[in-house]
């Protein structure tokens, strides 16, 4: 997240993508590869220069640096884009950095396994965000150490939210009541999200990334009925009439 | 059938002991059976601001571990021929409690009981998830202070989600909030929150409002629920406190500063 005061030469955001994972059985054996040119056979423009992630949970060996660079040379030459690893051990991603691979965390199953273009449509489809948005409404108090997440669209709540809660929105964020404790808005990169709400005694607001505290907020907005929206990169925030 | 209560709040030190004792105790000087019982487990004290503790033998670990039945552990109460004083273990730890265990307990004591107040430990660990777990009613207590709001906002969060009746969608607890060591010069002067600042962050019922008052200490080191003090603000406050719990509409006594006589001050007291 970035702190909206001064014009940077960079900006630092977060961004989900979509990764496509490849778990190794066993070793990177000839095995292994025979069986991958298989693979990739059946649909050749589906992986190609795809974002690949390795799970290394079941891989034996390659843990050392000069195995992770010949697998990631291999599998380079296939034109696979390898990325990062995942579920190594602390000597396959020592090995894993030492190639250029960043080791991850988390992730979430989002099935894109596909061997046909039909599916390769539908991954399409997926990255583009076309699912069904719904919005997620909260008629309770939000209390303390909540977290409320609408993933899919805009986030209301028609009570108010305490300080110490969260609120965080794949769309637009709308409080009618006082909003004390966070809210972010537009975490998929949506830069026209904005956040409404009827008191603005929030500890911070974000959107798309880009955020703003209590402090930096200031006194002239605070309890009054206000919207946040982001212009030209910077977070701004208005009464409202 | 019992109502099940849980006395709890998040912060430690507010008051949760004082409040399940006064509370028990007012329960049963008004004819309901009535019994409480310790969660805090390894940190034991309601059975000493009671005074009691020298009359434990067996505890509430004891009675989940069926190293000893129910009306071993239970300790009637010598002023009070309708309380009942469940104690816990000082030895063990929080660890010891189980959900099962818990559930065994207090489906024992529903068939005989009124009520079953529960005194939770401070947290929002384990001690204070069993404590809140089967509760019907909830009595959030607080101090007029920013901390110790924030931390029953917290857990009104929880009880709203992290109880049977939350889980299985029947009837939300119903949460009161009990305002404690209130003192009014110090909110005539700003420095305290006043109650409808409390309300307005927490929007619950208020259940009472307890005035900071000495007789409080008084009556924890002589092992006596504050009720039983005739001359308490505080436990005319409880008793107002537990009339409304029994569904009684009572006014809010007005908190206005007392008024110290020339006297009152030279000699530096207070009721």
């Amino acid at each position: 997240m970035q702190h909206t005061g001064r014009v940077m030469p960079f900006q630092i955001r977060g961004r989900s993508f979509t990764a496509i994972v490849l778990e190794l059985t066993g070793a990177a054996d000839g095995e292994f590869y025979a069986a991958l040119d298989e693979k990739l056979k059946q649909a050749p423009h589906f992986f190609m220069n795809a974002p690949f992630v390795l799970d290394l949970d079941k891989a034996t060996g390659i843990a050392r640096s000069g195995d992770m660079m010949g697998l990631v040379r291999e599998l380079r030459s296939r034109k696979l884009s390898v990325i990062g690893v995942q579920n190594g051990t602390f000597e396959q991603n020592t090995a894993a950095l030492s190639a250029g691979l960043a080791p991850l965390q988390g992730g979430r199953e989002v099935g894109v396994e596909g061997e046909n273009a039909e599916v390769d449509e539908a991954f399409e489809e997926e990255i583009s965000g076309s699912e069904e948005a719904a919005a997620v409404l909260v008629t309770e108090p939000v209390r303390s150490g909540q977290r409320i997440f609408a993933d899919r669209g805009d986030l209301v709540v028609v009570s108010s939210v305490s300080s110490g809660a969260e609120l965080i929105a794949q769309g637009n964020i709308h409080v009618y009541g006082s909003l004390r404790g966070r809210a972010l808005a537009g975490v998929n990169g949506d830069a026209r999200a904005r956040i409404f709400c009827q008191s603005l005694e929030a500890e911070l607001i974000a959107i798309a990334g880009l955020y703003k505290t209590s402090d930096d907020l200031g006194p002239d907005f605070e309890r009054k009925r206000v919207q946040a929206y982001l212009e030209d990169d910077v977070l701004r925030v208005e009464l409202l009439k | 059938m019992a109502r099940i209560i849980v006395v709890t709040s998040g912060k430690g030190g507010v008051g949760k002991t004082t409040s399940t004792a006064a509370i028990g105790a007012g329960l049963a000087m008004s004819g309901k059976k009535t019994v409480v019982i310790d969660f805090d487990v390894g940190l034991r004290n309601l059975d000493m601001i009671l005074g009691c503790e020298r009359r434990v033998v067996f505890d509430f670990i004891n009675v989940i571990h069926g190293e000893a039945k129910l009306h071993q552990a239970l300790v009637k109460d010598k002023r009070l021929e309708n309380l009942a004083v469940l104690p816990t273990s000082q030895t063990r730890d929080k660890d010891a409690l189980t959900r099962d265990g818990v559930e065994k307990v207090l489906d024992q004591l529903r068939d005989e009981y009124d009520y079953i107040v529960c005194d939770s430990p401070a947290g929002i660990e384990r001690g204070a998830h069993m404590a809140m777990y089967y509760a019907d009613d909830a009595v959030v207590v607080s101090n007029p202070e920013v901390s110790s709001v924030r931390d029953s906002d917290r857990i009104l969060g929880l009880l709203s989600s992290k109880t049977r009746r939350a889980e299985r969608g029947e009837e939300p607890v119903k949460a009161q909030l009990l305002l404690t060591r209130y003192d009014p010069a110090r909110v005539e002067k700003g420095e305290m929150l006043k109650v409808d600042d409390v309300l307005e962050i927490l929007a619950i019922p208020l259940l009472g409002v307890i005035p900071e008052s000495q007789s409080v200490l008084k009556a924890s080191n002589l092992g006596m629920p504050v009720v039983l003090d005739e001359s308490s603000n505080a436990g005319k406050a409880y008793l107002d406190a537990v009339k409304r719990l029994m569904g009684e509409q009572i006014e809010h006594r007005v908190l206005a500063p007392e008024r110290r006589s020339f006297f009152q001050r030279l000699l530096g007291r207070t009721a």
